[in-house]
């Protein structure tokens, strides 16, 4: 029922499904996403490189529901392989995505038997400074964090976001003002203050269901970001990701668009009040 | 060092100079970032617990804590003297490492001694004894302020709840992890 429901939401607003290859000659961008290896590819860790081909190719609006993969996540929220869906929209600002990411999320719950969520918006910014009193747009690496292996302020933020704020997380969460430093394939825009990611997560119950960019639509850009993620990795000791020159002569063509990618194990699970995903049991 | 990757229940690490075992853990993972894995740990020494995010990429030293099953040989003022069944060297461990395991100790009986930096610091007991009542009143049916059971003195000098039929020369078997009277045994 979860499937159908997503099926006829994406279809009543002139979605086109599109599915995409599972195996890939490049499987990811950022650094901390290991991909598993296939028929001498790799295993896509999400539709995204092959859904921005289709958009630049010229179709408005698309999505998928596919199976992904990522090497070295196990708990009780992820797996190996899990159900994404993906979305795109060609000349949609975020927040018209974020609206239309919630109002799916509510009718998945409606066909799962539950009410709509009672949605909340707020930003890293706010949800640092109440969880623990630091001000991310200004804080320094210290203030952020004092453990000995926090070099980079993405270090120090990281932990002082799994240590102190998100264990605070409740209720349906729609969560902007990313730093920009994360911004992966989003667009950076500066908020008056600092410069955040044109991105927002959703958070349920604490747990993160959903990614949406504001595409980055500048091949050179792109480009950049995968040498970075990638030298990140070779000192680290970890194998460089292919770069994909497909995807960069793509998104260089495709018009402003906004993405969102979904757990689907994770949204059903955490809308039947499951403790986690579990092999076996399918988000049908 | 250890790596997040042997973090497992019963893993033995030494953090903020105490020696602590694992009890819990979980992956976490924040959309961009590293993989944590957030571990719940109990130090050895009080029983405090914490939970710790440990980054992938972290390291955990492995901590100096050993434990032994030892006889108990004997007390005296100071100590509780144990000897080890293999080498057959002895140990004395202070009054206030054994704690209120003093209760369940008769010579004989195995304990878990655990050892920090070569030090004892701990005497767990068998988790069943069998010991003699020494001391008990006869039980009175009917006295109601007492209920239906009295106070029965072993021959550790523990004193335990028994029920009213429980005669002095009686063999009890004892839970020593909550200190009460399961049984009587046949001696």
């Amino acid at each position: 029922m979860a499937l159908a429901a997503i099926r006829r939401f994406l279809l009543d607003r002139c979605y086109l499904e599109v599915p995409t290859p599972v195996i890939v000659p490049s499987a990811a961008l950022e650094e901390h996403l290991y991909p598993l290896c296939a028929d001498g590819g790799l295993l896509r860790t999400a539709p995204e490189f092959a859904l921005k081909r289709v958009i630049a190719a010229g179709l408005p609006r698309v999505y998928e529901i596919g199976p992904c993969f990522r090497g070295r996540e196990a708990g009780p929220w992820h797996g190996s392989e899990f159900l994404m869906l993906e979305w795109y929209r060609a000349g949609a600002a975020l927040e018209d995505l974020a609206r239309e990411a919630t109002d799916l999320i509510d009718a998945v719950a409606v066909a799962l038997g539950r009410a709509p969520l009672r949605w909340e918006h707020t930003t890293v910014r706010a949800l640092t400074l109440a969880a623990c009193g630091v001000d991310v747009a200004r804080a320094s690496v210290a203030d952020l964090s004092s453990h000995e292996n926090d070099h980079t302020w993405d270090d120090a933020f990281f932990r002082r976001w799994v240590d102190s704020v998100e264990p605070t997380l409740r209720g349906a969460l729609v969560v902007s003002g990313w730093p920009a430093s994360q911004a992966a394939l989003a667009a950076v825009r500066s908020d008056g203050d600092w410069p955040v990611a044109r991105r927002f997560e959703i958070i349920v119950d604490g747990v993160e269901l959903a990614n949406a960019f504001e595409e980055l639509v500048d091949g050179r850009e792109l480009k950049q970001r995968f040498l970075q993620s990638n030298a990140a990795r070779a000192a680290a000791g970890e194998r460089p990701h292919p770069v994909d020159l497909d995807l960069i002569d793509a998104v260089g063509r495709m018009p402003p668009t906004s993405g969102i990618a979904v757990g689907v194990d994770r949204l059903v699970a955490v809308i039947e009040g499951w403790p986690g995903i579990a092999r076996g049991r399918v988000p049908a | 060092m250890y790596q997040t990757s042997d973090i497992r229940k019963g893993l033995k690490v030494e953090m903020d100079g105490s020696p602590w075992v694992v009890v819990e853990f979980m992956f976490v993972k924040p959309g961009k970032g590293t993989a944590f894995t957030r571990t719940k740990f109990r130090n050895l020494l009080t029983g405090n617990v914490v939970e710790r995010n440990i980054r992938t990429g972290d390291t955990l030293a492995p901590t100096d804590v050993e434990e032994l099953e030892m006889a108990f040989l004997y007390s005296d003022d100071e100590s509780f003297h144990f000897m080890n069944g293999e080498d057959y060297s002895q140990v004395a461990v202070p009054r206030a490492v054994v704690g209120d395991a003093w209760q369940w100790l008769k010579e004989e009986f195995i304990g878990r001694v655990m050892f920090y930096k070569g030090l004892p610091v701990s005497v767990e007991p068998p988790t069943f004894v069998e010991l003699e009542v020494v001391q008990t009143d006869p039980g009175v049916r009917g006295n109601t302020a007492t209920g239906t059971t009295k106070p029965a003195t072993l021959s550790t000098g523990a004193v335990v709840q028994v029920p009213l039929f429980i005669d002095a020369g009686t063999w009890l078997k004892i839970d020593t992890r909550t200190g009460e009277y399961v049984e009587r045994v046949k001696r």
